[in-house]
């Protein structure tokens, strides 16, 4: 059976080589995600900074809650325990006498307070400090050495007023022992000298954290913690591991204590690469690969299976049974979708790390990340490739090969068409699940990209299942006004219309290539658009806007506010906080707010109630909506370092885009956050303000409102976003010139029959150019209709404004773009299969 | 029998013209000269061997001979379809050796229809559409009245909306035949028109192609080789090896598988 389908592979080359090709692709799309997901999933931290201390225990690192619910039934109750956590971005610091306590443990030989805290550091000339790869400045007291250990290489250990630092930041600013260094903490701006240098064995510096010392009796000072975040044990040898551990849990009590590979999560988290935002961008780009991947692959495999019709049929006549054809179809799949997944896999493990390496540029993954080729998942990715290929040769023959023999006779096969029952019932699940989607899923909320992105997917599924009846609806008016003049504007129209699957096929792939990236490109740009209105609106009121490269520590920024002639300021602290509901503790992106002055230099766009004072907070009107809060309500609000306060919420506010959906008192998140420094003061002054600026602090930068840079987060998220679209055009446009080329490959027997029939060859050319233009035009309608409902939905959930278009130059590109690729890919295997002079096929038909 | 007194009347008038030793003739539609056509593949096949035939304005020619003889190769040189390597030939007195597309194929659809075994019909169009399509490629004003006509005389009147692929095979093959008279086409190659079909509808349609001769005075040149279909022909040519080998006029079955017989022993 399979030798007589090979023999055949001559004929349908093709079909299979588009199978082929489409399943490579595929599989090589799957392996890139999946290996770019496991990676990041199973990132582990570059180096341990305790690599000296066997254990340690540290403060907390995440909000962890449980909900108990007890259910009764009958006459027992049951208890469900459902334990949900979130992480912080700072560090909970443990009490100051807990390190003399563990030291005093047999065993022990040291027990080390460390404190670790973000620094901004520079060299008098305004050279920032920054380690390799843009690594952050990690602060601690000069006794955490011990536990990497850092070793002096030149210089002393630092007294008062001085730092030791490690060997790679002291190359890379050009500092030397006696230099000086400006180091911004919260508590302020510290001109320190430079002791000494120091490096752990082997290396400059530590991967991904740079070392600042400071001598122990200034850490609290410079760093304005009331403790150490955590504490390192250094042993004495021959102590029993076990029962250390044991006795160590004793003293600490409820903090959590860690040894081996657990010990890095005892550093300060922003000394270590931050994984959380990757995984989403690549959990995102598996997404929407592997839609793309199955949805184009099933389409090729139906059409490949479609245009084999008559071949089945030889076979049916020849005594194979429908069983016989389907397992014909379903090996030949797999061996197909085999063949192409060796070279698929290696293509996808390139994919990854050129995507990684792109993504790591544009600074929305952390330099220190690896792709790691992780056998196991490129084997499941070919298997699911695999699956995939065989699934679809499956449905797609499911009533292929119970075609009547007796179709071997006829010119051109066709199978019995199936009830439209199934088509229509799939394509009202997959229409339903994108109307709930977008109804029900708050699309302006964290969510909104993704469900928007999942919703269009579904959309797609519905125009692929209804494809030749949407088709047929729509080829008529279209060919109408495409076949007007001439015999081949006249032909295309009449053998579109009579084609409706083929055109389906060829159209569908242009419809994904435009909705799933329209959707994308306007979404985004619309919250863009959206973001920077907002933040224009929110700082108009302010003539000016001052900020510091590192930022700003708060007690310059009263003085800074304080100054005569300022008659309104108001100064925000990035930072992140934890709300709860449902016993599910959530973070979300908040401002440290300070106002000074009588004049309003932020307007945050107030629905009610006051911005916050002491003791209380604001809440985008999102957020409150969510969890259902009202201005006078009493709400638990997590800090940066896990500290809980109760605040009152005291206004609602709608400018939340691009700036944050809590605002907290500005002295809160100034003690609590790690960094704690004000990012930007927004001022309205009268008279030399300026000029006095200049004057007391010379590294401020002072700037109009109207020319200040939009945040530098959005713009790596910008990018990350744009590079994911790159790859699904990149996709796309390849599955829309594979599928243009699978079904012109089939019809050179019909070219050949139009040649006979006294067509040129440049009639060919014309013919098939219109009918691509049809095909185009259907594609382009079919996909403009389901980005204008996502966009509409998505767009309206944001501000109750229904757009479209959003962003008319996106639009336009994307409409010309997807027209182009559609009418070359139409226009160029036409031409390679009419290229050869005469006539094709007269010798090589059946 | 009327059909065979038509026949007669038009023997009368076409043998004295018809000629095969090569004196010049009234009205020769296509003429072969000289020609010879190698195929790469396969040990440089010689399928055509420097064969020179005419066919007169108004005959029904049948070119027999042996499968594999290049019968087909004839036609397709004869008709434009293919390129001799060497020899000329000529359509209504026009080297068609020295065209270039696309003027070959607008001299095709000028002046030649075709009808092929294999039916050769656009699947998508129907038979109303299949039977215009060589008129609207040429750009004229498809003649819907002769059209009709056409359809009418082929026994199809009714089915002009219909598909090809609903149509039996003696069914289609007059769709094709309707669509080669459709045009008004000088003269019609046919390469084993019958090939598929039973006898019966086989027999039918050579009754049309007789017709078309007799009453429209297109020329006919079939490739066949089955002696009963040749005997419908004014005249027979045998190939063997790529050479014209023999001659009949006036052919009966008995006569062509006689002949047939005497070539294929050779
Ligand atoms: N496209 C081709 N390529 C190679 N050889 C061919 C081709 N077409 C025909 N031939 C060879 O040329 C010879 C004549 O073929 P053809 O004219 O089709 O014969 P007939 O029609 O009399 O059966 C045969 O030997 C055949 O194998
Ligand atoms: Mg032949």
């Amino acid at each position: 059976m399979i030798r007589l389908a090979l023999g055949t592979l001559r004929q349908h080359r093709g079909a299979y080589a588009g199978t082929f090709f489409a399943a490579l692709l595929a599989v090589a799309l799957l392996v890139g995600g999946g290996l770019l997901l496991a990676s990041v999933l199973t990132a582990k931290p570059p180096a341990n900074r305790f690599a000296a201390a066997p254990i340690v225990v540290a403060g907390d690192r995440d909000v962890t809650l449980e909900k108990v619910t007890t259910k009764q039934k009958k006459d027992k109750s049951k208890v469900k325990r459902k334990v949900k956590s979130e992480r912080l971005t700072g560090a909970g610091s443990l009490p100051v006498d807990l390190a003399g306590r563990l030291g005093d443990l047999p065993g022990v030989a040291a027990a080390v307070a460390d404190v670790a805290f973000p620094v901004q550091a520079s060299t008098p000339d305004g050279r920032p400090l920054r380690g390799a790869d843009g690594a952050p400045v990690i602060g601690h007291g000069w006794a955490s050495a011990a536990l990497t250990p850092y070793l002096l290489r030149g210089g002393a250990a630092p007294g008062r007023g001085e730092v030791v630092i490690d060997a790679d930041l002291a190359q890379r600013s050009g500092s030397t022992v006696g230099g000086r260094l400006l180091v911004t903490t919260k508590t302020g701006v510290h001109t320190m000298v430079v002791s000494g240098v120091a490096a752990p064995a082997g290396r400059n510096g530590l991967p991904a954290q740079g070392a600042l010392f400071v001598a122990d009796g200034e850490v609290a000072t410079v760093s304005g913690l009331p403790g150490p975040t955590a504490v390192a044990m250094l042993t004495r040898p021959g102590t029993d591991p076990v029962a250390l551990r044991a006795a160590v849990g004793q003293v600490a009590g409820d903090h959590e204590v860690l040894t081996g590979a657990d010990r890095v999560r005892a550093d300060l988290p922003g000394a270590l690469p931050d994984y959380i935002g990757p995984i989403s961008i690549f959990g995102f780009v598996i997404g929407i690969t592997a839609f793309a991947a199955v949805f184009v692959l099933t389409g090729t495999v139906t059409l490949g299976v479609r245009q084999r019709l008559r071949e089945l049929a030889l076979l049916r006549t020849a005594g194979a049974t429908p069983g016989q054809l389907r397992r014909l179809l379903g090996v030949e799949s797999l061996l197909l979708a085999g063949a192409a997944a060796l070279p698929g896999a290696p293509l996808g493990v390139l994919f990854a790390h050129l995507v990684a390496a792109r993504f790591q540029e544009l600074g929305a993954v952390p330099a220190q990340f690896v792709v790691r080729t992780n056998v196991l998942v490129i084997v499941a990715a070919a298997a699911a490739g695999m699956v995939v290929t065989f699934v679809g040769a499956r449905v797609a023959g499911r009533r292929a090969v119970r075609i009547a023999p007796t179709q071997a006779l006829a010119e051109t096969a066709d199978a019995p068409t199936g009830g439209l029952a199934p088509r229509i019932a799939a394509a009202v699940t997959t229409t339903a699940g994108a109307v709930a989607l977008l109804v029900f899923v708050p699309l302006d909320g964290p969510l909104g990209m993704g469900m928007s992105f999942v919703s269009s997917a579904l959309l797609l599924c519905t125009v692929a299942a209804l494809g030749p009846l949407l088709v047929r609806a729509l080829t008529t008016p279209v060919s109408r006004l495409v076949g007007v003049g001439g015999p081949t504007g006249w032909l295309a129209g009449l053998v579109s219309r009579a084609e409706p699957r083929r055109v389906a096929a060829i159209a569908v792939p242009l419809v994904l290539m435009f909705a799933i990236n329209a959707t994308m490109l306007l979404n985004s740009a619309l919250l863009g658009q959206l973001a920077q209105r907002e933040q224009q609106d929110r700082t108009a009121a302010a003539t000016a806007q001052v900020t510091a490269p590192g930022g700003l520590p708060l007690d310059t920024v009263e003085r800074l506010v304080a100054l005569d002639g300022v008659t309104g300021a108001a100064a925000t602290l990035p930072t992140r906080a934890i709300v709860e509901q449902g016993g599910k503790p959530e973070d979300f992106a908040s401002q440290g707010l300070l106002i000074a002055g009588t004049e309003a230099a932020l307007d945050l766009d107030l629905r009610a109630g006051t911005l916050p004072g002491p003791g209380a907070f604001a809440a985008s009107a999102y957020v409150a909506g969510q969890y259902g809060w009202r201005v006078g309500d009493d709400v638990q609000v997590w800090l940066a370092d896990g500290h809980r306060v109760d605040l009152r919420l005291a206004g609602v506010y709608a400018r939340a885009r691009g700036f944050g959906d809590l605002v907290l008192p500005a002295e809160l998140v100034a003690a609590h956050d790690p960094r704690g420094l004000v990012g930007t003061v927004g001022l309205r002054y009268r008279g030399d303000v300026p000029d006095r600026i200049a004057a007391s602090w010379p590294g401020l930068r002072l700037a109009p409102t109207l020319a200040a840079a939009p945040a530098n987060d959005a713009q790596n998220q910008q990018g990350a976003w744009e590079l994911m679209v790159v790859i699904s055009l990149g996709f796309t446009a390849i599955a829309v010139v594979n599928t243009f080329a699978i079904a012109t490959a089939a019809r050179r027997r019909e070219f050949a029959d139009l040649r006979l029939a006294g067509a040129t060859t440049g009639q060919l050319h014309r013919l098939v150019d219109r009918e691509a233009m049809i095909t185009v035009a259907v594609g382009l309608l079919l996909g403009a209709l389901v980005t204008a409902i996502v966009v509409g939905a998505f767009s309206a959930a944001q501000d109750g404004t229904v757009r479209v278009v959003v962003d008319a130059g996106t639009y336009a590109g994307m409409l010309g773009g997807v027209a182009a690729l559609g009418l070359v890919a139409g226009a160029v295997p036409a031409r390679v299969l009419l290229r050869r002079r005469g006539l094709p096929a007269l010798g090589d038909r059946r | 029998m009327g059909r065979r007194v038509v026949r007669e009347t038009r023997l009368d008038q076409a043998f004295p013209m018809g000629n095969s030793d090569g004196t010049p003739a009234r009205g020769l539609v296509v003429e072969v000269l000289d020609v010879t056509k190698a195929y790469t593949g396969g040990g440089g096949v010689r399928a055509l061997d420097g064969v020179s035939v005419g066919f007169e304005a108004g005959s029904f020619c049948a070119v027999m001979g042996p499968s594999g003889s290049g019968k087909s190769t004839l036609l397709h040189c004869a008709a434009g379809l293919d390129r001799p390597d060497s020899g000329r030939v000529l359509l209504a007195g026009q080297d068609i050796g020295g065209l270039r597309e696309p003027r070959l194929t607008e001299a095709r659809r000028q002046r030649v229809g075709f009808v092929f075994q294999s039916y050769n019909l656009m699947e998508s169009l129907s038979v109303w559409h299949n039977i215009l399509l060589p008129q609207r490629l040429a750009g004229v004003r498809p003649d819907q009245g002769w059209a009709r006509e056409v359809i009418r005389r082929v026994g199809l009147t009714g089915r002009e909306d219909d598909r090809p692929g609903r149509l039996s095979g003696g069914q289609r093959q007059r769709v094709a035949l309707a669509r080669a008279l459709a045009s008004r086409p000088e003269v019609i190659f046919a390469d084993e028109p019958t090939g598929a079909l039973d006898l019966s509808t086989g027999r039918e349609v050579l009754g049309l192609l007789r017709e078309a001769v007799d009453q429209t005075g297109t020329t006919i040149v079939m490739v066949t080789h089955d002696p009963a279909a040749a005997a419908w022909a004014d005249r027979a040519v045998f190939l063997a090896d790529g050479r014209i080998v023999a001659e009949l006029a006036d052919p009966t079955a008995e006569k062509v598988a006689a002949q047939m017989m005497a070539v294929t022993v050779r």
